[in-house]
């Protein structure tokens, strides 16, 4: 199973989410398959969890995702329990596992890719919702159902490392353009302003 | 802490619109905790790290809160990292509503406080985030309304350092 696998079949099914992935292959192959203006693109590893928890408390009636790597979820270890204690209301987490640092280009693993568990580690935070998923058919059947269902789920995707974040086009949108394109999107589904936008 | 300068503390964050505020507890400022708990116009999100009150935050903000973190002023070496890649790399207002140890100001000042402190605002410096020292609560609800507009205006994190009075 692949990362690209998995997010092809997320991908058609958005319609009001809204998407928060973390840097980077998981980023680039999301803004690939999917122009969803519910897309938040973040540039950095380490950050999308909590992100995507602020969101899902600040809206508890919107389905939020958030698309992770063991790297980065592993960086910012301390959202798992916290992730816990907040207990947002629709908030469905996939971390891609490949067990390597794809980025350092020489496939250095990660504490995955030895001995350490994401799924034991999530429910042993606090995350009963947890589970592991090891192929595609197991994906389309049971990673696919999580995505709708409600409160905080955590899924990790065990993947073998793929390159196809590096030979397909890379998002030329940049953090700012889709942070105001993120904006508008839920002011435009919300009714609302959104507060610090502001006036000109 | 005086209970009085407590609730002006609270009520001026409400009155500048702050709805939502992640926060890692500690000493100087802990009595405003259980005030904007009972106050039904805050939505509060405790953490694990100061790391992640600003992501958390940072959250809340773009999905129409206003918000605030409220930390130590060591959490701001903590949180150093996303204050620089949500905060200032993505543009997501923030106030910083922090306890600030180890300066002159700090009533509380000790060996184990004044070097750990003394980073504080050449940090802050260095990231390029408007910040200000409160000693007593002369225009408080006034400099709190500014540092929220400031962050608004700049779309990035602001400061403020509550000292003096506020550390008693």
């Amino acid at each position: 199973m692949t990362r690209g696998e998995c997010l092809k079949m997320l991908a058609p099914l958005m319609t009001d989410h809204l998407v928060v992935t973390s840097q980077s292959g998981q980023r680039i192959e999301w803004s690939h398959f999917s122009e969803h203006d519910g897309n938040l693109l973040l540039g950095q590893m380490g950050c999308a969890l909590g992100v995507g928890a602020g969101l899902s408390l600040a809206l508890p009636h919107r389905k939020v995702v958030v698309l992770e790597s063991d790297g980065s979820v592993l960086l910012s270890l301390f959202n798992l329990p916290t992730l816990a204690r907040l207990n947002p209301a629709d908030l469905a987490v996939y971390v891609f596992d490949n067990g390597v640092y794809s980025g350092s280009r020489i496939s250095e693993p990660t504490a995955t890719g030895g001995r350490a568990n994401l799924e034991a580690l999530a429910k042993a935070a606090g995350i009963r919702n947890a589970m592991t998923i090891r192929s595609a058919r197991a994906f389309k059947k049971d990673g696919v159902a999580w995505l709708n269902k409600k409160g905080l789920r955590f899924v990790v995707c065990k993947v073998e490392e793929s390159l196809l974040h590096r030979e397909i086009p890379r998002p030329t949108i940049d953090l700012a353009e889709n942070k105001y394109k993120f904006v508008r999107y839920l002011e435009r589904t919300e009714g609302k302003p959104i507060t610090f936008v502001g006036r000109g | 802490m005086e209970a009085e300068l407590a609730k002006r503390l609270v009520a001026g964050l409400s009155d500048a619109g702050v709805n939502f505020v992640s926060y890692l507890p500690e000493t100087r400022l802990s009595q405003i905790l259980p005030l904007m708990r009972s106050d039904s116009s805050f939505q509060l999100a405790p953490v694990s790290s100061e790391q992640e009150a600003v992501t958390i935050a940072a959250g809340a903000t773009l999905g129409g809160k206003q918000a605030a973190c409220y930390i130590e002023s060591t959490g701001i070496y903590v949180s150093c990292y996303s204050l620089v890649t949500v905060g200032k790399q993505l543009g997501v207002p923030l106030l910083l509503v922090v306890g600030f140890l180890g300066g002159f100001q700090d009533q509380r000042n000790s060996f184990l406080y004044s070097t750990i402190g003394a980073y504080a605002r050449p940090v802050l410096e260095a990231l390029a985030i408007p910040h200000a020292v409160i000693e007593n609560g002369d225009g408080l609800e006034t400099k709190i309304k500014n540092a929220v507009r400031a962050a608004n205006a700049l779309r990035g994190p602001s400061a403020l350092l509550f000292a003096g009075d506020f550390s008693l």
